[in-house]
């Protein structure tokens, strides 16, 4: 039993350590997630684009704009209420800093995406910095 | 004579319980919306003559009958207006689920009739809820709408192709006597109006 309890501890040693000595995956400076991208009513031109955007670097990051293959044109656009009055402010710049999550969601931050090609099923995201393309998403068009 | 004295005891308390429980609610107030402001006294919408979605002349008798939830708002609007439509409808879908009828019609007034033909709005507002309305027309007549119930809109954009329309997130009840009865302002959520509009209309 002795021996038994010795080679169980023994084992979880020698995997505790495999563990510590395992490379860490590398995070990307930016990355994407809860991806959306929905077909506000079939045949009208405006589609809106949701998502969460997390700068993982120690620098801050700035995005200029978002491309798409699939839409005629994309423009980052925040949605601001005031008084009740709902405003359509364009977001020049996107400035994340150091380790900050910044959310597109419904009523605040989106994609307008506009005018897409015919029948697509899924949608790309490039987003830039100028001329330099820092990250690519696809994901499905729903709604 | 035991017996006898149990029983009046026993009938004494239970008028008592019956008193208080009767007293409390009298005492109690109604139960009262969460969200929605009601006015303090109903108004009267003003005469106008705009166009549904068929293409046919419509005039403030078109809110008579019905509950209406009224949202100010057009079609090429990315974000806040299908997101609002969609909260309207999801509120709706949950109180006939919920077997609270008659159900709330759903309204959008277009607050950019120069691309919001009939057809357009009627498409667009065919994906929220059952039998929603969707109304536009010439400008002055909107603007004799917009102006009695204090909506405000206004165009703006780099030209007169790719412009946005600024305007009022709130959205408005008109009553079955087709009368300004209650105003929700944002943020809007399905729950708010699933609890407050049976509350409302059986105030009425």
């Amino acid at each position: 039993m002795k021996q038994l309890t010795l080679a169980v501890l023994s084992a979880l040693l020698v995997l505790a350590c495999s563990e510590a000595r395992a490379p860490q995956t590398a995070r990307a400076p930016l990355t994407v997630s809860d991806v959306v991208v929905t077909r506000s009513v079939p045949g009208m031109p405006m589609n809106a684009g949701y998502f969460k955007l997390t700068n993982n670097s120690g620098q801050a990051i700035s995005i200029s704009h978002v491309t798409s293959p699939q839409f005629a044109s994309v423009q980052m656009h925040e949605t601001i209420i005031k008084d009740e009055v709902a405003r359509m402010v364009p977001i020049e710049m996107l400035n994340l800093q150091p380790g900050e999550t910044v959310s597109f969601e419904p009523g605040g931050k989106h994609l307008m995406l506009m005018r897409p090609a015919d029948d697509i099923d899924s949608v790309t995201l490039n987003f830039f910095a100028g001329a330099s393309q820092l990250l690519s998403v696809s994901t499905v068009f729903n709604r | 004579m035991n017996f006898r004295k149990a029983f009046i005891v026993l009938a004494s308390l239970a008028a008592i319980t019956a008193g208080a429980w009767f007293s409390f609610q009298l005492a109690s107030p109604p139960p009262a919306p969460g969200t929605a402001t009601v006015l303090p006294a109903t108004s009267e919408l003003p005469e106008f003559s705009l166009l549904d979605q068929s293409g046919q002349m419509i005039g403030r008798d078109v809110f008579e009958g019905q509950c209406d939830l009224l949202f100010f708002g057009f079609t090429h609007c990315p974000d806040i207006c299908p997101t609002t439509l969609q909260v309207l409808a999801d509120a709706q879908q949950q109180l006939a689920n919920a077997g609270r009828e008659p159900l709330p019609r759903i309204v959008l007034v277009s607050v950019d009739p120069e691309r919001d033909t009939p057809d357009v709005i009627g498409h667009y507002v065919g994906h929220f809820g059952i039998d929603s309305l969707g109304i536009t027309g010439p400008m002055e007549e909107l603007r004799k709408l917009t102006n009695s119930l204090g909506i405000f809109f206004e165009k703006s954009g780099p030209d007169e192709e790719n412009y946005s329309v600024a305007h009022s997130a709130v959205v408005l009840l008109i009553d079955p006597d087709g009368r300004f009865h209650s105003l929700f302002g944002t943020p809007h959520k399905a729950e708010n109006f699933v609890h407050d509009l049976p509350i409302i209309m059986s105030a009425r």
